[in-house]
């Protein structure tokens, strides 16, 4: 009978130190690397946008993953990126070998995405890219998928996307310079700066601007992406007499371009991607010279979905400015929260099998990850947006009545006045 | 047997008479027990991926030393020979697919031909005329690898390469190893009569010249040898990164190699080795050691450039030799070193003061 | 075209020369390259940054005071960091690196590596032979002869001036004069760190402002500097025109490769150096033992 008693109370014990230990193990929080620049725009981005997130989930309770409830734990790794890639990649390597993190987004630089990829797909880490556009990072995935299946590109959408939406873009800016200024043949300058990423961009440029809308290339200039003086490129563009200046810039050439441009009021109208204009200190920095200026963009406070007003007001009432697409993180952390509750479990493969299924609709839009881990664009997808500096203000000018989108919110683009006076007849 | 037992108490007497009685020596031994004994403690990928890129960059350091320490030919684009030797390792690997172990000597072939492209025009130029004239060659190069993005992939670089070995470890040994033989092998050049030579030509060129010396053929050989050693480091480290980029072109790391050899010490071949794995592993231990405080904005590098000034102000002539001479001191009498509390000369008894 | 490249190349000339010009006197004089030159026009940039943006200041005070508080800072780390190392050059070269990278570092922490403007001191443009400028360039063009000339002045005419010139020709021989070689340094390094500030405070309005801005500006200006010949103040403002000229004839004759303008204009001065190896108006020291 004594034997008895004991075998029964060592199966309580048992029981319950395994309960206390399964308990334990479910009050392990969720580790979320946040790989970014974080004394730059961009890696604050990166953070604001994943702390919005954890906090969101975390006062629902956490991330459920089978049964248990499980909150998120964010690392801040700063990659430092800008300045020294070894950095970025020892970073990223600490936060996975030493925080051992779970999961891992952000990152900017493509050079050091390319890198810190590797390194988490090592690691067999999930790792949601937030920031670098280049389509490499995701062909990766075609070409090796056993290696490169952890990998998944959320914002921006790729670099041949941009290019589409940058001349939907181009195309409308043409159709409102010929009815409102009533220019018979419209001249584009093409402006990108010098970069891998830039070249198929400039190249069908050159092909579609003349072939396709009707338009005429005024010029090819390719500044140095650093450049810090664009004079002569203005200069000369204005003797080319162009009415559109068609720009593709991701670095600090852009916002050099954009200031100097409307300082010397160049009678053309900026349109394409100019990453510096996507940020709110870009009003600041121009000193109101890059008033008019249009680019690609992510977030703005229009109905892009449901959520996206929300977020945009309450990152702009915290942060104090308009998130960019580095804040893509947010979108990511709520992305995830869905794969890792469906497949009740944070073990990667299951998560990437999960995240190859989702179809979600986030901030940006609604997200589908194609075979090759980027996120679709098109109407009913992400599409991104357009907006326009207007007088101190980032408005949504596009999607505008194209394949049947407006977001609501948005706002009718306008010509820069001297433009409209210089030209008008 | 007794061969061997002969053999292990030379090498013991050596230890004695030779390694033993000086600090310094010692240090040395330490040290490569040391880098061959790390991952017999850890295998923490982390900290094997600092020491490896501390390897590389010390191989880096070494480079810029024999060409500039040694023969006052003061370079401010060392990047060059770095970045070239890591497109070239690329190329050769991505496009034709030869494993690093033919790759890295080949991508040290092409700094040479570098060192010999700049190398020429150089010769004329003197001091700062020189340093400045160096700074610009990487840039120039920079913008060449934008201007043909076809071949250099352009602002991505050149990513995909093979690994360098199959393990982290095994990436350790070789980095490490490699460091250590090439850091001797450099050290011996600097010791030979070329060395002599190329230490000539720093302190007096006309010199040099008038006692029959092709100065101009000795400096192109060490623009050379510069360029070879240095493009190993380039070669393992793109095979290691996985990756070639402009950002092994850029001025920041031209400066970086400047800042490890002239804070470890100039004209030592160990001193800037030993610069680069003091400041190196520092900066991560920084990264750890600022991990607790995630108010605090990033300030590593401002520490490090501080650390810098600082070492540099009480001890101009670098960090290593301001130390060896604390611990060591030069026979009057013979030259010899000895350490410095032996109040008799260990070679030829004179008295030290 | 010929007018635009004229024009535009003339105004970048006399960006650079500002900027080269104080550099210049210090290592003809003290014999001291100093990285940190661009670093201090950075400091000089922030420093009105805070005073116009921030606190809201007229923009006059704000440059005053900055040239003077940007001065003091330089000549704090003059006598503490870079005097008493004088001796080693390469660990004073070194020193002036460091220095530069802490000022970077200083203000990433305070600012970030956010992209501020400052505000010109005049605003608009005027069109020259249909060529638009800017009246801030304008203004950059007028000061940078004004500074050139009075430099020049200050180095011919004074006193000081000929103490300055004689220390450069011969350290030695200067101090067995009985001369007060420290003191010139002293001098010569306020008036460089001066000209740095002014031109901080002039061009600042036509780049932005964030903590690695000094890079472009330092490379640019150690190629003029040793193209126009190392220690000449004439070979300094010349060399400025001829890399500005060159400059804008890359992006107007060659618009699809304008990035390579800063490649080309440093080809440019290794040929030269080629032809010339001391600089288009340097002159070829005995050597220096």
């Amino acid at each position: 009978m004594k034997s008895c008693k004991i075998i029964v109370v060592l199966m309580v014990g048992l029981a319950l130190s395994w309960g206390l230990f399964l308990s334990t193990a479910a009050a392990k929080p969720i580790k979320i690397g946040i790989l970014g620049p974080m004394s730059f725009t961009q890696g604050e981005g990166h953070w604001n946008g994943a702390t919005m997130a954890a906090e969101e989930v975390n006062a629902a309770g956490g991330i459920l993953v089978g049964k248990e409830k499980r909150k998120i734990e964010l690392v801040k790794v700063d990659t430092n990126e800008f300045l020294s890639i070894p950095d970025a990649t020892n970073a990223a390597e600490m936060a996975v070998r030493r925080h051992k993190v779970d999961f891992l987004m952000g990152g900017f630089r493509t050079e050091a995405v390319l890198v810190m990829q590797d390194i988490a797909m090592e690691a067999k880490k999930v790792f949601i890219g937030c920031g670098a556009a280049h389509p490499q990072l995701c062909t990766r995935v075609l070409d090796d998928y056993d290696t490169y299946k952890y990998w998944f590109r959320l914002t921006p959408i790729n670099s041949s996307y941009l290019g589409k939406v940058d001349f939907i873009l181009l195309g409308t800016v043409g159709h409102i310079i010929k009815t409102q200024l009533g220019v018979e043949k419209v001249k584009v300058a093409i402006v990108a700066e010098k970069a891998a990423w830039a070249d198929p961009i400039v190249a069908a440029a050159q092909k579609v601007i003349p072939e396709k809308m009707g338009m005429e290339v005024a010029g090819v200039w390719r500044p140095s992406p650093v450049a810090t003086d664009c004079s002569a490129e203005l200069s000369a563009i204005q003797r080319a007499g162009a009415h559109i200046v068609f720009t593709t810039f991701s670095s600090s050439v852009g916002l050099t371009f954009a200031k100097q441009m409307g300082e010397l009021k160049v009678p053309a109208a900026p349109v394409g991607i100019n990453v510096e204009s996507q940020k709110t200190g870009f009003w600041e920095a121009t000193n109101g010279a890059g008033n008019y200026v249009l680019t690609i963009n992510t977030y703005a406070p229009v109905a892009i979905s449901d959520t996206t007003i929300p977020f945009v007001t309450e990152y702009r009432k915290r942060f104090g400015e308009t998130p960019n697409y580095t804040a893509g993180t947010h979108d990511a952390i709520k992305l995830l929260q869905v794969a890792i509750e469906k497949a009740g479990s944070i073990d990667s493969d299951k998560v990437v099998a999960e995240l190859e299924k989702i179809d979600y609709t986030g901030a940006a839009g609604r997200v589908v990850f194609d075979k090759s881990h980027d996120v679709t664009w098109g109407p009913q997808y992400v599409t991104s947006i357009g907006t326009q500096w207007q007088d101190g203000e980032i408005q949504c000018v596009w999607p505008y009545n194209w394949e049947g989108v407006t977001y609501e919110g948005s706002k009718p683009y306008q010509l820069p006045p001297w433009v409209v006076e210089y030209w008008k007849k | 047997m007794r061969m061997v037992v002969a053999y292990i108490r030379r090498v013991f007497k050596i230890l004695r008479a030779e390694v033993l009685v000086l600090p310094s020596r010692v240090a040395v031994l330490v040290f490569i027990a040391a880098v061959l004994a790390l991952p017999l403690v850890t295998q923490d990928y982390y900290i094997l991926r600092i020491m490896i890129l501390t390897s590389i960059f010390a191989i880096l350091a070494a480079s810029w030393d024999l060409l500039s320490g040694f023969t006052g030919q003061m370079n401010f684009g060392h990047a060059l020979f770095f970045g070239v030797a890591a497109y070239v390792t690329a190329l050769l690997n991505l496009r034709l697919g030869l494993p690093p172990y033919f790759s890295i000597p080949l991508g040290a072939m092409g700094a040479v031909l570098a060192g010999l492209i700049i190398g020429i025009p150089c010769l004329r130029l003197k001091g700062s005329y020189l340093a400045l004239t160096t700074l610009a060659f990487p840039i120039i190069l920079m913008g060449l690898v934008f201007a043909f993005p076809g071949i250099t992939g352009g602002e991505l670089g050149l990513s995909g390469l093979k690994k360098l070995t199959g393990s982290r470890v095994a990436d350790y040994y070789v980095t490490n190893v490699l460091m250590l033989v090439l850091g001797g092998i450099m050290w011996k050049i600097t010791d030979s009569n070329t060395g002599i030579i190329l230490h000539a030509i720093r302190e007096d060129e006309v010199a040099a010249r008038a006692a029959g010396i092709n100065t101009t053929r000795y400096k192109l050989l060490a623009f050379c040898l510069s360029g070879f050693f240095a493009g190993i480091a380039g070669g393992l480290y793109a095979h290691f990164m996985r990756l070639a980029g402009p950002s092994t072109l850029e001025v920041g790391l031209s400066f970086q190699v400047i800042i490890w050899s002239v804070f470890g010490g100039m004209v030592s071949i160990y001193g800037p080795i030993a610069g680069v794995f003091i400041l190196n592993p520092f900066m991560e231990v920084l990264r750890i050691f600022l991990d607790n405080f995630p108010s605090l904005p990033e300030m590593r590098m401002f520490i490090f450039a501080a650390l810098v000034l600082l070492t540099l102000r009480f001890m101009p002539e670098g960090l290593i030799p301001w130390l060896r001479d604390k611990v060591e001191s030069e026979c009057p009498r013979c030259k010899v070193r000895n350490v410095f509390f032996r109040r008799s000369c260990r070679i030829c008894n004179a008295e030290m003061t | 075209m010929l007018v635009d490249i004229l024009i535009d190349g003339l105004i970048k000339g006399s960006v650079y020369a500002l900027l080269a010009i104080g550099f210049s006197l210090v290592l003809g004089v003290a014999r001291i390259i100093n990285i940190a030159h661009t670093a201090l026009y950075m400091t000089s940039a922030y420093l009105i940054y805070v005073g116009t943006k921030i606190m809201g200041l007229p923009a006059i005070l704000c440059m005053v005071t900055a040239i003077f508080l940007t001065i003091l800072l330089g000549l704090l780390i003059y006598n503490f960091f870079i005097r008493p190392i004088q001796e080693h050059e390469a660990a004073m070269l070194i020193s002036t690196i460091a220095v530069g990278m802490m000022l970077q570092e200083v203000f990433l922490m305070i600012f970030g590596g956010h992209y501020l403007g400052v505000e010109p001191l005049i605003g608009g443009y005027a069109t020259i032979m249909g060529v638009r400028v800017t009246n801030q360039h304008l203004l950059a063009l007028g000061l940078a002869i004004i500074v050139l000339v009075s430099v020049r002045f200050f180095l011919m005419k004074t006193r000081t001036g000929l103490a300055i010139r004689s220390t450069a020709n011969d350290r030695e021989v200067a101090n067995l004069m009985g001369m007060n070689v420290t003191g010139v340094a002293f001098v010569t390094m306020a008036v460089s760190v001066g000209l740095a500030s002014i031109a901080g405070a002039i061009v600042v309005p036509l780049v932005t402002v964030e903590p690695t801005m000094w890079m472009h500006p330092l490379i640019m200006m150690l190629a003029i500097v040793v193209l126009g010949g190392l220690g000449s103040i004439e070979g300094s403002f010349v060399g400025a025109y001829i890399l500005g000229f060159a400059e804008s004839l890359v992006v107007f004759l060659l618009p699809n490769g304008s990035f390579l303008k800063d490649a080309v204009a440093l080809t440019i001065m290794i040929l030269v150096l080629l032809v010339r190896p001391e600089g288009l108006f340097g002159v070829s020291f005995e050597e220096e033992r």
